[in-house]
């Protein structure tokens, strides 16, 4: 009984060891740093003050949280639109080849996600392969500029995270009861009433885990705007970078990021109300 | 039979926690620590000094000041030995006692360096860093699309003809120092009210802006997805190089200077060592093949006599005495740094 | 749906993520330094790539790394959610809470906040700072899933075993681990693809004696991407082909 209850103690400890240093303290840090002034030769000086905050709020500020709340809104619905029929074909093949083919869905993420964006970089190039595909099959005559767009740190973007949303959508899916859905046809609902009124109730929980899973890092991936988007848009990940690194000023950034947590939190806790216990076990 | 995988994979999770703490309390006398900028120093002149000296070099590298500063801010006592910092960051970090005073005598190979690009206000006597490569910020353009008669100063920039055309660099400090020498103020000033100017200059080019460089410059001209902008002189000659039509203009209202140097921050903990090092690289033939590699100007005259005709002579690496006078060297702004990153980002937003 | 759309459809996806991987193998044989141009075939890349001990050592570095990281995420992750899901314990729903917030935060963050941590510890980076925020990083992601499986599991064998004399941590070495296995190695796999692929993090923490993978690329990409890592790269990826389809295999055969 004593192992038992020395076991207990000692593994909780450690749990608790290492999160407690090495993620509740770095954020109070931050949380700390929020409210010092920065520095001329350290990075903070230790005085109190709010003008961090003060400018968090200032419209600078508000338009880039604003700027990529809506890039990662747009990325966030694109990959649903593309994930949902993927999924669900995916989910309902009869064949036992299905973790093979779901499997082959990660693989291309085991390769360095830089590498691939720029991967992306050279296929959207004014003089690359799909430009001149488009120009050899007489579809353009002039190389289209999509490099350097929103556009493509949307394409950036849909393509890092969209098997973010494919896993938690073929897993809802896949234990979706093909006899509900018989049964609605035998009651006399056509295709459309069926995904609308069954189909697409029952795999709610893995669409909201899907867009939790794609929206929170959409917001801060800094590498695929700047290399696909030529640097041009400020975004929320660029921005804490810039404050951290070019204008010094870690007051500022730990606000920032301080921001983006509880904006962060609030999607988690809008998302916590729409859905029951048992379906963010499903997230899980 | 689980249970023994299970042992074997803590076993070897042990064995490798071991090594790697063997790793970590080597003899260290025989070992220096270099953080130098990514594509500076080919890895043949490591392993060249590492055969002559039995010295075993741990080389890694950053790719902005500002994180070369962060990090050795956050732990002074990181180890590093030998940095690289640019003219405006010695300045910063030598008034804030970061670094290590030089002792000259230690290094007779100084001898060949350039005079011109010595005792500059960043470090007026070289106590804290000597240059290790040094370059020039002008206008890059490719011939096939504008004459290059037609490009002379950065105000040019500015014509309508530009429309979503324009390369900028990603910093602020270049973009400003572009607009402020358009205005005719130095890239170095602390006056509030001439970088608002700058600003309002910056504000009314941003139709023009196609992109900010992320990746390297001379790729982006090479393939054709840019056509002017401006540009390292080390990237435009490795631009050049590949497509003879891309061409390096030095803009009558000034091209801007930068210098990165060796220098030794305090606490280094190698210090017999990166005197050995800092000779050694300045050595005639081991500056040239750092700066051949590198493809930025060297500032040593004897490794410049040393390489083949077309680095040598080649206008863009190393420019002559006249427009040499022309150019102005980046200095540290101090506070004034907050006002032109503000603006930058100001900018960016709008773009 | 007919068939047909199906598949294409299915297909296309597959075509889209796999096009970029291809244009990275396809540019590891390009004859240019700096252009992502064509420019004819070459062998040489993968010649350098063998020449070049540097680059090696950062790969080992990053394996290392990654392997290490991956593992002691494995386990204290496995630990963490055993605990959470057994036990009754006043600090349960602060630990939840934690943990949550540990997802949420976004990787910027977590790497910003780890550097202010060693800075105020005095703690000089290198391997161990890259391990610690490694492992943290992966942390939550492994109990996330082995949460997932432990909610299936039927409580009543340990129950029987406890009845029959045997302690906690025989209890947990002996029946959890081996039925947590499947959810143990999944939690592994990811920790490790997290930790070869982490930039941001890495970014913040890491220190001279000590490069790695990531790293290096995203150093590389500003300097215009050398073919030279398009070859290790491709290398890399045939290699995780073959391990797959090696135990895709050995899984079937064993059916």
């Amino acid at each position: 009984m004593k192992t038992n209850i020395l076991f207990r103690r000692i593994s909780i400890n450690i749990i608790w060891l290492w999160i407690g240093l090495f993620s509740l303290l770095p954020l109070l840090l931050v949380f700390v740093t929020s409210f010092l002034s920065q520095g001329t030769n350290q990075f903070i000086s230790y005085h109190f003050s709010l003008h961090s905050y003060a400018q968090l709020f200032s419209p600078l500020f508000l338009e880039v949280f604003a700027r990529s709340l809506c890039f990662a809104i747009v990325t966030t619905l694109c990959c649903l639109v593309i994930a949902y029929p993927f999924a669900f074909i995916l989910a309902r093949l009869k064949t036992n080849l299905k973790p093979l083919l779901l499997l082959l869905v990660i693989i291309p993420f085991w390769t360095s996600s830089l590498l691939r964006s720029y991967a992306v970089v050279i296929l959207l190039e004014a003089n690359g392969p799909l430009n001149s595909l488009l120009i050899h099959w007489h579809i353009i005559d002039k190389p289209l500029q999509l490099l350097y767009t929103n556009f493509a740190v949307v394409i950036g973007l849909v393509y890092s995270l969209l098997p973010f949303m494919i896993m938690p959508l073929y897993a809802n899916i896949e234990k979706l009861d093909q006899r509900l859905i018989d049964a609605a046809r035998d009651l006399g609902a056509n295709q459309s009433t069926v995904f609308a009124k069954v189909v697409l109730p029952l795999t709610m929980p893995g669409i909201l885990s899907g867009i939790l899973l794609v929206l929170l890092p959409a917001m801060t991936m800094f590498y695929i705007p700047d290399l696909l988007g030529g640097a041009k848009s400020l975004l929320l990940g660029n921005l804490i970078k810039m404050q951290y690194l070019a204008a010094r000023n870690w007051p500022m950034g730990s606000a920032v990021s301080i921001g983006l947590t509880v904006l962060m939190g609030g999607i988690l806790l809008i998302y916590w109300r729409f859905t029951s216990r048992r379906d963010r076990q499903a997230l899980v | 039979m689980r249970n023994r995988h299970l042992k074997s994979l803590l076993n070897v999770l042990i064995v490798s926690l071991l090594f790697l703490s063997n790793i970590s309390f080597a003899d260290n006398s025989k070992v220096l620590n270099v953080y130098n900028w990514t594509g500076y120093m080919p890895e043949k002149v490591i392993q060249l000094f590492e055969k002559k000296t039995g010295i075993t070099i741990h080389y890694s590298t950053f790719t902005s000041n500002e994180i070369l500063y962060a990090k050795l801010k956050t732990s002074p006592n990181s180890g590093y030995d030998l940095i690289v910092p640019s003219a405006d960051f010695v300045d910063k970090m030598r008034r804030q006692g970061m670094l290590l005073r030089i002792d000259h005598k230690k290094i007779p190979n100084l001898k060949y360096l350039n005079p011109d690009l010595l005792n500059k206000p960043f470090d007026p006597h070289n106590h804290y860093s000597i240059p290790y490569l040094w370059g020039t910020t002008g206008i890059i353009v490719n011939t096939r699309y504008y004459s290059k008669n037609s490009i002379t100063s950065w105000k040019q920039l500015w014509q309508h003809r530009f429309r979503n055309k324009l390369l900028l660099l990603n910093s602020a400090q270049p973009v400003f120092g572009m607009a402020l020498h358009a205005l005719g103020y130095s890239i170095n000033t602390r006056n509030p009210k001439q970088i608002k100017e700058a600003y309002e200059k910056l504000l009314k080019l941003i139709p023009n802006i196609k992109l900010y460089d992320s990746a390297a410059t001379q790729t982006f001209f090479m393939d054709g997805d840019a056509v002017i902008g401006m540009s390292f002189n080390g990237d435009a000659f490795l631009a050049h190089q590949g497509n003879p039509k891309i061409v390096y203009i030095y803009p009558k209202d000034r091209a801007l200077g930068w210098i990165d140097n060796l220098a030794i921050p305090k606490n280094a903990p190698h210090l017999k060592n990166v005197y050995t090092f800092i000779n050694f690289l300045l050595q005639p033939k081991i500056a040239k093949m750092i700066s051949m590699a590198a493809g930025y100007s060297s500032p040593n005259l004897a490794a410049i006599k040393l390489m083949p005709k077309n680095y040598r002579d080649s206008n863009i690496l190393n420019p002559s005495a006249k427009i040499l006078r022309n150019i102005e060297f980046e200095a540290d702004v101090g506070k004034a740094n907050i006002l032109y990153q503000k603006y930058f980002e100001m900018l960016k937003l709008q773009g | 749906m007919s068939r047909l759309f199906k598949s294409s459809y299915i297909l296309l996806i597959y075509c889209f993520f796999y096009l970029p991987i291809a244009i990275l193998m396809i540019y590891s044989f390009n004859n240019s330094t700096y252009s992502s141009l064509w420019h004819g075939f070459t062998w040489h890349w993968y010649v350098a790539l063998f020449h070049d001990p540097s680059l090696l050592t950062i790969l080992g570095h990053s394996l290392l790394l990654a392997f290490v990281a991956a593992s002691c995420a494995a386990l204290l992750g496995s630990l963490c959610a055993v605990i959470l899901n057994y036990y009754k314990f006043k600090s349960k729903t602060t630990l939840y809470t934690s943990i949550f917030i540990l997802i949420i935060l976004p990787d910027l963050v977590m790497g910003i906040s780890l550097l202010m941590l060693f800075y105020i510890l005095h703690i000089a980076l290198g391997f161990w700072t890259l391990l610690i925020a490694h492992i943290t990083l992966c942390l939550p992601f492994v109990i996330v899933t082995v949460l997932g499986r432990l909610s299936d599991f039927d409580r009543n064998i340990f129950e029987a075993a406890k009845d029959l004399g045997a302690s906690d941590m025989i209890i947990f070495l002996r029946i959890l681990l081996p039925m947590l296995l499947p959810a143990i190695i999944a939690g592994w796999l990811l920790s490790f693809t997290l930790s070869l692929d982490d930039v941001i993090i890495s970014f913040f923490v890491s220190g001279p004696s000590y490069q790695i993978l990531p790293l290096y690329i995203y150093s590389m990409v500003r300097l215009g991407v050398n073919p030279e890592i398009n070859a290790l790269c491709s290398l890399m990826f045939i290699a995780t082909l073959f391990i797959v389809a090696g135990s895709q295999l050995l899984l079937t055969k064993r059916r």
